[in-house]
């Protein structure tokens, strides 16, 4: 156990990153004009490239699949310790009504528990935090799927990851309009984290703006995002006025649909950006 | 309490050492310290159920004593349906209710009428349909007059609440596993250590295999219609394995830690893949369910004698039950009722027994012919397989339209678990290998290189097994 722990420790701090939070921990010294930070409807959704050719800004796409607003937050610190940044273009919809960690984010970060940052926040936010941090391997165990034999062999040959971690944009190709899903009934009074989000920006003079990515007619209780306007009167609503042929399934755009949406972000942003 | 949990790590061991310990001065102790961890295993999960366990156990022990007494067979009859309704109302009610009510709204709206009778709701209380069936078992056997019923309670209440078996089987009969209650167990240094090697074997299947097959599964099924063929395919194929992997993990497990104490179960997986025809296949998967079924309720509507017309009758009746035995769904009866429609052409040609025997024992590799017989056989148990796991017939019919379609479009689709749909298929690939060279023995500690195979198997458990999800066994649904 503790030989398969030190090995695998090894390999994820010491190989390329090939996911966005071991990015962000290699990352140093640099200066974003804009960070995308969110769920998949951040990586999905927002063509970096694209948005780098209208606005000749250095962007990045940190958006991660499965993500919630305490994940973001996480990624968040950890940026801020060694770079710079002036605006945070941060998805807010349904997140909205959660408050915990994800695995996604957090599998991702365990083999820097040692990191202040990530142990903090681990200790704060999962209960199996002493088991994680004293028992040998088990945060690679119960992290398998993410972190586990496949990834490390990966790391270990240097196999480039799917999607550029430097570049965030992962785009969904094809057209499933069948699907359906449903945004919350209620909405919670507030968000704890999401306000730990907005002191830390103001701490650091970064400029938040909070938006909604679209979503296609498929997705039912839309009134939700009404009800989130009134909560957060800056939000930039982009939830409505999609083509449904613009999206894989009811809540990501497809590639097509993120070229528009994407065009469309910038002309809306453009102006409220600091330079 | 789940085989594959921390709880059970801790329990086992405990239990082990009262057990050879503590208890082992004679028989009653040790039934005692059985039966009161049984009573903890399956409190774990909700106590309140236990008293479910417990009036069955009394109903059928006061009524087998009976049975034994009545010479009047009228009587005899009336005890024996009191058994029969009584453990069988039970399940109805627990399992089926909803389905039967849900239907039957379904049922009157088609009509144009609005009822609105109370759907409950009703947990299924974990094991009851194997329990259910151990305990009719008692009681049939006796009243057939094949079984002397026993007058030691204790012992008794260990047969129908015997922990290793309680919640997924294997579904013992009485006349095998009753009377090793009634012996003082002295410990077998072999009979441990073959439980031990069972054990871990079964935790590869679970752990490595079922689980890991289970994340692809679930990704795919939940969102077939996003899937091309290839990856459908991939996720029919995946559930087989993570079925099989699942269930005969859990048995492996089972027998295993009954050999822990001394007490054998019967064997209730036998390389089910390798079947050449869908017989062979009913022979080799679920053996205990599946003989239950052969004794209690084929043979005794006339199996494969009589005409035609009543073969094919017999042959549904007992695949329909067995359908809807594992659950209150109109897939399982369609799963069922297509499993007979395998079944009858090689019963009306008398082919039902041509593959009495194991496969090929003296050749390394099987021939053309019998490799064809196994990859279609397989193959129509997995299309099967497809309505097992859907949520409704429409899904499963929608998912083999679309498999049918031959829509490769997107290749190698990337799935949404971040990984390629058939990357999976390695590990499958390397299962199946190791599983036909293992075909004779019962796992793969044998032969030279014990340890270094069992150091092996450890660490494909750690490094490969999937721990994210600590899942139920499938079959605790049931």
């Amino acid at each position: 156990m503790y030989i398969s722990d030190f090995v695998y420790t090894y390999i994820f701090q010491n190989t390329n990153p090939r996911n966005k939070l071991q990015y962000i921990l290699n990352v140093e010294n640099q200066n974003y004009d804009i960070v995308f930070l969110g769920s998949s409807r951040v990586a999905n959704h927002v063509d970096t490239k694209l948005f780098d050719s209208l606005s000749s800004k250095k962007t990045i796409n940190l958006g991660v699949l499965g993500a919630s607003l305490n994940d973001n937050f996480l990624e968040l610190k950890l940026l801020i310790t060694s770079n710079k940044i002036k605006n945070l273009v941060f998805q807010v919809d349904s997140n909205f009504e959660m408050t915990n960690s994800t695995t996604m984010v957090s599998a991702q970060a365990v083999p820097f528990i040692r990191n202040n940052i990530v142990k903090k926040h681990i200790k704060e936010n999962l209960s199996n935090f002493n088991k994680m941090y004293y028992l040998p391997f088990y945060r690679y165990a119960i992290n398998g799927h993410k972190m586990g034999i496949r990834e490390s062999f990966f790391s270990l040959v240097n196999k480039k990851p799917r999607v550029n971690p430097e570049i965030g944009y992962n785009p969904k190709y094809g057209n499933y309009p069948k699907q359906t899903a449903s945004l919350p009934s209620e909405i919670s009074k507030s968000n704890p984290v999401l306000d730990n989000i907005v002191n830390l920006c103001k701490k650091h003079n970064i400029n938040l703006i909070l938006f909604v990515a679209p979503y296609s007619s498929k997705m039912k209780n839309i009134e939700y995002i009404d009800k989130l306007n009134q909560k957060l009167p800056n939000l930039l609503d982009m939830s409505r006025g999609y083509e449904d042929k613009l999206f894989y399934n009811y809540g990501h755009l497809n590639h097509n649909g993120a070229q528009v949406f994407t065009k469309d972000l910038y002309v809306k942003i453009k102006d409220k950006l600091i330079q | 309490m789940l085989f594959n949990s921390l709880d059970f790590a801790i329990f086992l061991p405990i239990v082990f050492m009262l057990y050879w310990f503590v208890a082992n001065k004679n028989y009653k102790y040790q039934n005692i310290v059985l039966l009161i961890a049984s009573y903890i295993f399956y409190g774990f999960w909700d106590w309140r159920f236990l008293l479910l366990i417990v009036f069955s156990t009394v109903l059928d022990y006061f009524l087998g004593l009976e049975l034994f007494k009545e010479i009047n067979q009228k009587k005899r009859k009336a005890l024996l349906l009191t058994s029969v309704f009584v453990n069988l109302g039970f399940l109805g009610f627990f399992k089926y209710y909803n389905f039967f009510i849900d239907n039957f709204i379904a049922a009157f709206s088609f009509f144009g009428q609005d009822i609105k009778p109370n759907s409950l709701n009703i947990i299924l209380p974990v094991g009851i349909s194997f329990y259910t069936f151990q305990t009719l078992s008692y009681t049939i056997d006796v009243y057939r007059k094949q079984l002397e019923p026993t007058k030691d309670f204790i012992a008794f209440s260990v047969f129908v609440s015997f922990f290793p078996q309680l919640v997924a089987g294997p579904i013992e009969r009485a006349k095998q596993l009753l009377p090793q209650f009634y012996v003082k167990k002295s410990f077998n240094y072999l009979k441990a250590k073959e439980g031990l090697h069972l054990i871990i074997w079964g935790l590869f299947k679970k752990i490595v295999i079922a689980d890991s097959c289970a994340i692809y599964v679930n990704e795919i099924f939940s969102k077939y219609e996003t899937m091309n063929s290839l990856s459908l395919l991939l996720g029919a194929i995946y559930f087989a394995f993570q079925i099989y992997g699942d269930f005969s993990g859990y048995s492996d497990i089972a027998i295993g830690t009954s050999k822990l104490f001394g007490v054998d179960l019967m064997k209730n997986f036998k390389y089910p893949y390798f079947s050449r025809d869908i017989a062979e296949f009913w022979r080799r998967w679920h053996i205990s369910l599946s003989t239950w079924f052969r004794d209690y309720v084929y043979i005794p509507l006339g199996g494969s004698k009589g005409s035609k017309w009543l073969k094919i009758r017999n042959v549904f009746i007992i695949f329909l039950i067995s359908g809807f035995w594992h659950g209150a769904n109109w897939t399982f009866l369609v799963w069922g009722a297509l499993n007979a429609i395998y079944f009858l052409p090689l019963l009306l040609t008398n082919r039902n027994r041509k593959h009495l025997g194991d496969i090929e024992s003296e050749r390394l590799l099987p021939s053309f012919k019998d490799f064809m017989s196994m990859l279609i056989t397989f193959s129509l148990t997995t299309l099967g397989w497809i309505f097992f796991r859907a949520n409704t017939i429409t899904d499963a019919f929608v998912y083999i339209k679309k498999l049918f379609a031959f829509n490769f479009k997107g290749g190698l689709q990337y799935l949404s678990i971040e990984r390629y749909a058939p990357e999976l298929m390695l590990l499958i690939i390397g299962f199946v290998i190791l599983e036909w060279f293992i075909k004779k023995e019962e796992h793969p500690f044998f032969g030279k290189f014990i340890t270094t195979k069992i150091v092996l198997v450890f660490l494909g458990i750690i490094l490969l097994g999937n721990f994210s999800n600590v899942s139920d066994f499938i079959y605790f649904q049931f």
